[in-house]
């Protein structure tokens, strides 16, 4: 079996080679919140934090993740309490079905690591990865303000 | 069916080629697995043994010197579009960068496996040949250089033999004056391949006059092609004298080397019109970043 580190506990997937990333957290670990929609890394559903860089799943050998630290939408809240992130996407109704929604999460936790103050327009770019086939993607960039905002107040608290 | 195989991590170049020396024509390399992994699951490769590169942390970097800029194969499409405030042809790349998949994609994919994936119409391509860039690649038998123009063997072919590993690319700096560089694409949507594309770099030195130009195409043929008559035609003139006219007329002689084929993504004869057009703006771009008026 190959140990991965998985929203912070070691757990034991198959050490098949033949596997990619998202299929393991899904099948291996029934960490279904990871989404595979177009499987060729274009939509970004499968997106994952990766040593807290965002990675499409979908393209990435489970193997590969072996010694890293991976951060899934189940790792995000704090037991009860909703990470800052997931409570805008809520405020704002930054989706509409839900299925794209994981995925831009955690674009969002990397994308605001980096620029913890952005602007609309640096919004779009930073999300440009998912894809929402709803269309919420005016909600969706006022979720990712909001959230800035959330985190913001939370690191000054 | 998708081919079963095993995984191996490769820490080192040298462990690398003995890994593929070890399991032979069906080991194949990982660098970020981006097209790897994509080519397998639509079983365009089967490969038996994955040699996984990623943690060759000796390969990815970025650095710069006087003599020119190297990338190592294992610096990712994301470090490249965060080095663009290092220098102005770094900023030129990091522009191309962002043409190129997804943000999260980015991190995974590597300039090296970009490069090993030989696609005709790879966005970086173009812009290493017209650059007159070089790749070190290594061996147990030591590292050999390659120009970018002669890595390219065909689609998804290059230069890289089956016990060997793509090390470094090497972009030289003029030793007098300046280079600038262009690339331009034509593409359907976002998060597409370009149906066609072209690059220019134009050094002038500091007495004036145009020292050096390269161009490259792309997507008109199985490689990259450059055309030196067309940069000759270029050289020896004082950017003061260069006119839009006769850029016009550099591009369409470079344009004569193409040789597009009609498929599903574009018609030659559109190609063929399109390449030209595609030189002449990386032309005029370069120019214009040298402060030329035209």
């Amino acid at each position: 079996m190959t140990v991965l580190k998985v929203n912070g506990r070691p757990v034991e997937i198959s050490n098949r080679g033949d596997r990619t990333l998202a299929t393991a957290l899904r099948e291996d670990l029934g960490l279904i919140g990871v989404r595979v929609s177009c499987a060729e890394g274009e939509c970004g559903s499968c997106t994952v934090l990766v040593d807290n860089k965002p990675m499409t799943s979908c393209l990435m050998l489970a193997q590969q993740a072996k010694g890293k630290e991976i951060v899934t939408i189940e790792g995000m809240a704090n037991g009860d309490d909703l990470h800052p992130i997931q409570q805008a996407f809520i405020e704002e109704q930054g989706f509409q079905c839900g299925f794209c929604t994981p995925g831009l999460i955690l674009s969002t936790k990397a994308f605001l690591a980096e620029n913890p103050n952005p602007t609309a327009d640096e919004v779009s770019v930073g999300m440009s990865g998912n894809i929402c086939r709803c269309g919420a993607y005016p909600y969706i960039v006022k979720a990712v303000l909001k959230a800035a905002e959330l985190m913001d107040e939370t690191a000054t608290a | 069916m998708k081919s079963a195989f095993t995984y191996e991590r490769a820490g080192s170049p040298a462990e690398a080629v003995a890994l593929l020396a070890k399991h032979g024509p069906d080991a194949m390399i990982w660098a970020g697995g981006t097209d790897m992994t994509l080519q397998w699951q639509q079983e365009k490769v089967s490969p038996t043994v994955c040699i996984d590169i990623r943690d060759i942390s000796e390969l990815d970097y970025i650095e710069i010197d006087n003599s020119g800029i190297r990338i190592g194969a294992m610096a990712s499409l994301a470090s490249l579009e965060r080095s663009a405030d290092r220098h102005h042809i770094l900023t030129m790349l990091s522009d191309i960068t962002k043409l190129m998949a997804t943000p999260q994609t980015r991190t995974l994919a590597t300039v090296g496996g970009n490069l090993c994936n030989a696609s005709p119409a790879a966005d970086l391509s173009p812009a290493f040949v017209a650059l007159d860039a070089t790749v070190k690649i290594f061996s147990a038998l030591g590292a050999r250089k390659v120009s970018m123009l002669d890595f390219f063997k065909g689609v998804n072919k290059t230069e890289v033999g089956p016990a060997e590993l793509l090390e470094e690319v090497f972009i030289p700096l003029p030793d007098d004056g300046d280079v600038q560089a262009s690339y331009k694409r034509i593409d359907r949507t976002v998060v597409d391949i370009a149906l066609v594309n072209g690059s220019a770099a134009v050094t002038v030195g500091s007495d004036g006059v145009i020292s050096k130009v390269g161009l490259g195409l792309g997507a008109v043929a199985p490689i990259i092609l450059n055309a030196p008559d067309a940069s000759a035609a270029l050289e020896g003139l004082k950017l003061s004298d260069v006119t839009r006219e006769k850029l016009a007329k550099v591009a369409a002689i470079a344009a004569k080397h193409a040789k597009p084929i009609t498929d599903v993504r574009a018609s030659a004869g559109y190609r063929q019109d399109m390449v030209e057009i595609m030189l002449r703006r990386s032309l005029e771009d370069s120019i214009s970043k040298h402060g030329g008026t035209l």
